[in-house]
């Protein structure tokens, strides 16, 4: 193969299309950066596993255009149920499904939305690609061009040398590249897990009555045999789909005192014990469903928690690594998505000022890691300890620790710790653009929409924009929607003092909700039961309407 | 060309991988890490060394190279287009 002179053809090369790239090559394209995306795979996302609940923060707070956009989802979820498995025989199982969002805002307000990996990384490259980035696929990156010690492009597998000014490095966990220039080191077994995915087929009216739109984990002790050690990977999980559920385990590579668990004989074990006893999984979900795959991966679950592996610097001369490859992975609820678009979104913005500045020096693009790392979502979640902690219930086979232990980190009690960085990134968006308000209302709704329409970017629903379909109801909201966008338009200076002022105070939202949430938790409990005959109805009636909305009105102005 | 298998449904492999995980039979202290964390079950042990009996269903996860504490195996991506695939991740 022909070897080119590399003199800086691109401003920036991106390695890897999956969740994080594109984000990153689409806003240096829309920039004016001569942007190019490589991927290994044949298209982009097909090499990509996941879960996957994508949580509402990456939606509101990542890249406008996904947020603004229809990208392809496969169902909203409100919340998570979940069971903690005292004894399957005799079934005696407690629910903690105490986060969820509540009626009659679910479930068009949701907490996050499904989705499989490849459609939507493909609907995330080809924006890219509209933005002007190029996109190869079927290229394999085998190494950085290092020219006395700076990155100055990559190496494929066809020998090809591309140069770049920057290379942003979106390749996903194992960080193959990141290790062969020498930015990290390899991460160890016991930060990596190993995840079980199964993906069955079942009717969407099944998915519907059975699941509707919560996520179902489940805990058990270790000796139970039914799901990893606790605290040492994720007991069950399965995500409901549009017409499929997904069922997730995964185990760290490794566990206690240094041992490698068999891992094959583990999840075997676990998945015939729980397919064969779990009563809900028996009797409800077995017989309407029929497997369609079974696959795997690693993720890097516990990166955030070791304070080495977290401070390795995710910069170089001339190389910036975003994502999984940079390791975000959230340490408690396990999203990685959400963190590989914000760090995608700074990384475009760094390799700008780089480029405008014509400094590409890892003094530079230090900028890069001080802002990851005044990100308040991505420390947030790359340290959050709940799922670590339940090793700790486990050695006591404290009912009561076990317990705590799942409602902070997926109940209610997560508002302990979730509340200082989502107040304070709610306002700084706020500060930045009072506007973006307005958008969150029209996003919940299109993407309810679309959900239900299966319409993604004109493919399917309803034709867009016929005036003639809209009600009054419809025109009142849009027009509501005008008047909002109008007065926050107006009032742009004042809301951006107070929400920067406001922001200032986050740091007290933690300590609050410590105090408060005892108190408030089972008064709110009560009062969501007890409103269910009146929330109901209201739910179905804010579905119906967005249900049958002219999508038009859902879409976002642009601003002149 | 694309293959598929019984034991892994909604997976393909497209040919020409190669053999893109070696193993370095000085570094081996035949542990079997590799054996236990390959759902693939591409390892065996054999001759008091790790061996790979087959690459074709693996799926890239690279739990081997991470399981290894030896630093036996080196491990890199098979060519650009080639491999595991899925459209159910
Ligand atoms: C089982 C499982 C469950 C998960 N559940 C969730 C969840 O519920 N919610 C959530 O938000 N996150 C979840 N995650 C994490 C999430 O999938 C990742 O955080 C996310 O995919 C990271 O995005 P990324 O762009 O950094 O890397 P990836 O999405 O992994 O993309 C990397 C891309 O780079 C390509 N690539 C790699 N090396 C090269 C190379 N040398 N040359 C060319 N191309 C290359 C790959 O083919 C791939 O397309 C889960 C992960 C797993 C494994």
């Amino acid at each position: 193969m022909d070897v080119k002179g590399e003199q800086d053809e691109y401003d920036v090369v991106v390695v890897g299309a999956g969740f994080g790239g594109p984000v990153a090559a689409r806003k240096c394209a829309e920039a004016g950066l001569k942007t190019l995306m490589l991927e290994r795979g044949e298209k982009a996302g097909e090499k990509v596993i996941s879960g996957l609940t994508i949580p509402f923060y990456g939606f509101l707070f990542g890249p406008q255009f996904i947020r603004d956009g229809n990208p392809p989802v496969e169902r909203p979820v409100d919340g998570i149920i979940n069971y903690i498995i005292r004894d399957i025989e005799t079934g005696d199982i407690d629910i903690d499904d105490s986060l969820k969002i509540p009626k009659p805002l679910s479930p068009v307000l949701a907490f996050g939305y499904n989705a499989y990996c490849q459609p939507f990384c493909e609907w995330e490259a080809d924006k890219a690609v509209e933005s002007g980035a190029e996109f190869r696929t079927s290229t394999a990156v085998t190494g950085v061009i290092k020219e006395n010690g700076r990155v100055k492009g990559v190496v494929t597998d066809g020998s090809e040398r591309i140069g770049s000014k920057i290379v942003i490095d979106a390749e996903g966990s194992q960080g193959l590249l990141a290790i062969s220039a020498g930015v990290r080191e390899k991460y160890t077994p016991d930060v990596i897990s190993l995840a079980d995915v199964y993906d069955y087929e079942m009717k969407k009216e099944d998915v519907d009555r059975i699941f509707g739109h919560s996520i179902r984990f489940c805990w058990g002790w270790d000796e139970q045999g039914l799901a990893p050690p606790l605290g040492y990977g994720n007991g069950l999980m399965v995500w409901p789909y549009r017409g499929s559920i997904h069922w997730i385990q995964d185990e760290c590579v490794r566990i206690s005192d240094g041992q490698t668990p068999n891992l094959v004989k583990d999840f075997e074990g676990y998945h015939r014990n729980i397919t064969s006893q779990l009563p809900w999984w028996r009797e409800e979900v077995a017989p309407r469903v029929s497997l369609r795959a079974h696959i795997f991966d690693t993720f890097e679950i516990y990166v955030g928690l070791d304070e080495r592996l977290r401070n390795m610097p995710n910069h170089a001369d001339g190389m910036i690594l975003i994502g999984d490859a940079a390791g975000l992975e959230s340490t408690a609820l396990c999203d990685g998505v959400p963190a590989a678009w914000f760090s995608a979104d700074i990384a475009a913005d760094v390799a700008m000022e780089a480029v405008k500045a014509g400094d590409t020096s890892a003094s530079f693009l230090k900028r890069y890691d001080d802002r990851i790392k005044a990100h308040p979502i991505i420390q947030w979640s790359i340290t959050s300890r709940e799922r670590y902690d339940l090793r700790r219930a486990q050695a006591s086979h404290d009912e009561r620790e076990l317990k705590r232990c799942v409602h902070n980190g997926w109940g209610l009690g997560g508002f302990n710790h979730m509340s200082t960085p989502l107040v304070r990134i709610i306002l700084d968006s706020i500060a930045e653009d009072p506007s973006i308000i307005a958008s969150w209302v029209l996003m919940y709704c299109r993407y309810y929409y679309n959900w239900a329409h299966e319409r993604f970017d004109g493919r399917g629903g309803r034709a867009e924009g016929s005036p003639a379909a809209q009600t009054a109801g419809q025109r009142a909201f849009r027009k509501t929607y005008e008047i909002t966008d109008r007065v926050l338009e107006r009032l742009d200076a004042p809301i951006k003092r107070l929400a920067s002022l406001l922001a200032h105070l986050s740091p007290a939202a933690n300590p609050m909700m410590k105090t408060l949430l005892p108190l408030i938790e089972p008064v709110y409990c009560f009062l969501i039961r007890f409103l269910e005959p009146l929330t109901d109805p209201l739910s179905r009636k804010l579905v119906e309407f967005v249900e049958n909305a002219d999508p038009a009105i859902f879409n976002v102005a642009k601003r002149k | 060309m694309k293959r598929v298998s019984e034991q892994f449904p909604g997976v393909e492999w497209v040919e020409g991988a190669g053999e893109f995980i070696q193993i370095d039979a000085d570094k081996c202290n035949a542990c079997a890490n590799c054996v236990k964390v390959c759902l693939a079950g591409c390892y065996e042990i054999s001759k008091k060394k790790a061996r790979i009996k087959s690459l074709d269903e693996c799926m890239e996860c690279a739990a081997c190279w991470y399981a290894c504490t030896e630093g036996a195996i080196g491990f890199s991506w098979p060519p650009g287009g080639t491999g595991y695939r899925s459209d159910w991740g």
